[in-house]
């Protein structure tokens, strides 16, 4: 599902992001990606998103070369990727069903599906009888699900989470996991980007742990070893 | 597509009403200045030409010029390419005009009442179309052939002549003045304008941003904006005309008294109401677009 082939970024005065990292994740797998802060996580998340691209190396997503992807390629990759942020990025200037369709209108889809789509994904999430409110109305966990419920609206086949409980209350971490497990047992590939060890240790799930830009440990069931 | 696009323009601009109040004031403020400029240059233009249209030039003729001559001669002017219009007026006539022109100057008068019949021949008044005409008329009228006609030509007064320049003078100053000045007003309201919608832009950036990490096209992202500046610009518009056809109908008779002339304001920005407010328009929406357009470019490379 994710290919990352010996990457590297090394950002400007020699910084290093990442450095020769090597990780595959296979197609419905729920992979914690865990390090302290600097440790490369959210560069990593940049590189599959394509927010940055990498300095040496290649990233595959699904049958997908991104390593040198053109501009005019990058939304459509987007579209493909759910992505969940720690700060949200929900558009305060729309209410919670419009920020979720606006996933569904950028990808050209119809009102009429839109229509029928957005409540459906609102259900999943908890969210269906705040539809109409905005961001700013929300407590922290309902943005969270806000964001969950716009990244599944294209139906992704890979999820990227990058610290989605970093802003949240120990119960409604716990909730957004729930959610996250619950999706990933729906086919699609969760990468879980934290540093909440509970969390981690709780999963039991594969870890990928990084520090300093490179890949020291990669587990099965792993737990939290920072 | 296009309805989504109209949809959020129209949704961007009632839900950041406070931001759209703030950019469409100060739009109307840049139209409203260059307006007021261009309708400053119309009062001067209009001024000048209603004093450029009390001047003529007097060809007197001698008393016993033949009257066969005379139409000829009227109409050889006639047909010169400066001419606008002349005037032949006979002998009778000529005096009371001459009487009547030179009502104010007690001295010119006591002197023609001394005389005992009428000193003077048929005069032909000839109005130019433009000032700087004058002398090329006179020049024609010159001619040798028409010494044994004409007795005098009011225009070799050396007064006459100087005020004629002085005026082509004043016109073209105030012209290049007006020119000028709207010139520097249009360069400043440019740079207020495109700052006040890169500072609209400015406070959407992270929106753009998150539109771009969700999957958005740049084209998806920018037309919304486009359109809503299109908008702002055509609000503005109407805004500028609303107030200011009711400001100038206020004004005009106080103008008109002021000036002792009618400027026919009113009726000037009528006729050329495409030509000022959809120029306005259309120079205001290029601003806005263009603003818009290299003020989004930074934040559209996530």
């Amino acid at each position: 599902m994710v290919e990352l082939k010996n990457v590297s970024k090394i950002y400007p005065h020699n910084v290093v992001g990442l450095k020769n990292v090597s990780i595959n994740i296979k197609p419905k797998e729920f992979v914690s990606i865990v390090g302290q802060s600097g440790a490369g996580k959210s560069t990593l998340v940049k590189l599959l998103i394509a927010e940055e691209r990498p300095s040496s190396g290649q990233i595959i997503i699904g049958d997908w070369d991104i390593t040198h992807i053109r501009r005019s390629r990058i939304p459509v990759l987007r579209r493909q990727i759910g992505v969940v942020f720690q700060d949200f990025k929900l558009l305060p200037q729309k209410t919670v069903f419009e920020n979720v369709a606006f996933a569904a209108q950028v990808c050209g889809e119809k009102n009429k599906k839109i229509k029928e789509l957005v409540p459906k994904i609102l259900n999943i999430v908890g969210l269906e009888d705040k539809s109409h409110r905005y961001p700013q109305q929300l407590s922290g966990g309902e943005r969270q699900r806000v964001v969950i419920a716009r990244s599944l609206i294209h139906r992704p086949k890979l999820l990227i989470a990058d610290e989605p409980t970093g802003n949240l209350d120990s119960i409604n971490a716990k909730e957004i996991i729930e959610l996250l497990l619950r999706i990933n047992e729906h086919n699609t590939t969760v990468i879980l980007v934290t540093h909440n060890k509970e969390i981690v240790n709780s999963l039991k799930k594969r870890v990928i742990t990084i520090a300093e830009g490179e890949v020291i440990s990669d587990k099965e069931k792993g737990r939290y070893i920072l | 597509m296009i309805f989504r696009i109209i949809k959020f323009a129209f949704q961007n601009f009632y839900r950041n009403f406070w931001l759209a109040l703030v950019t469409i004031t100060i739009l109307t403020v840049a139209l409203f200045s260059i307006t007021a400029l261009i309708t400053l240059n119309v009062i001067a233009d209009k001024s000048i030409k209603s004093i450029e249209e009390k001047i003529d030039i007097s060809i007197y003729f001698k008393k016993d010029a033949d009257i066969q001559r005379i139409l000829a001669t009227k109409m050889e002017v006639s047909k010169l390419p400066e001419v606008k219009k002349t005037t032949l007026i006979n002998k009778k006539d000529a005096l009371n005009w001459f009487r009547q022109k030179h009502q104010n100057d007690k001295a010119i008068l006591s002197s023609v009442d001394i005389l005992d019949e009428n000193p003077l021949g048929d005069v032909l008044v000839i109005k130019a179309k433009n000032t700087n005409d004058y002398q090329k008329i006179l020049k024609f009228l010159s001619e040798k052939k028409y010494d044994d006609i004409i007795d005098r030509r009011d225009f070799d007064n050396k007064d006459h002549k100087e005020i004629i320049a002085k005026i082509n003078a004043i016109k073209n100053k105030v012209r290049k003045i007006g020119y000028i000045i709207i010139g520097i007003f249009s360069f400043i309201s440019i740079l207020i304008v495109f700052n006040t919608v890169r500072i609209a832009i400015y406070t959407h950036r992270q929106e753009i941003a998150i539109m771009k990490l969700v999957g958005a096209t740049n084209w998806f992202i920018r037309a919304p904006f486009l359109v809503e500046e299109v908008f702002y610009a055509f609000l503005s518009s109407m805004i500028l005309i609303s107030v200011f056809y009711p400001l100038l109908n206020f004004l005009e008779p106080h103008l008109n008294y002021f000036l002792n002339y009618n400027v026919d304001l009113l009726n000037y920005f009528k006729n050329n109401f495409f030509l000022i407010f959809g120029s306005e328009f259309l120079v205001i929406s290029f601003i806005n677009v263009f603003s818009s357009f290299i003020a989004m470019k930074k934040y559209l490379k996530v």
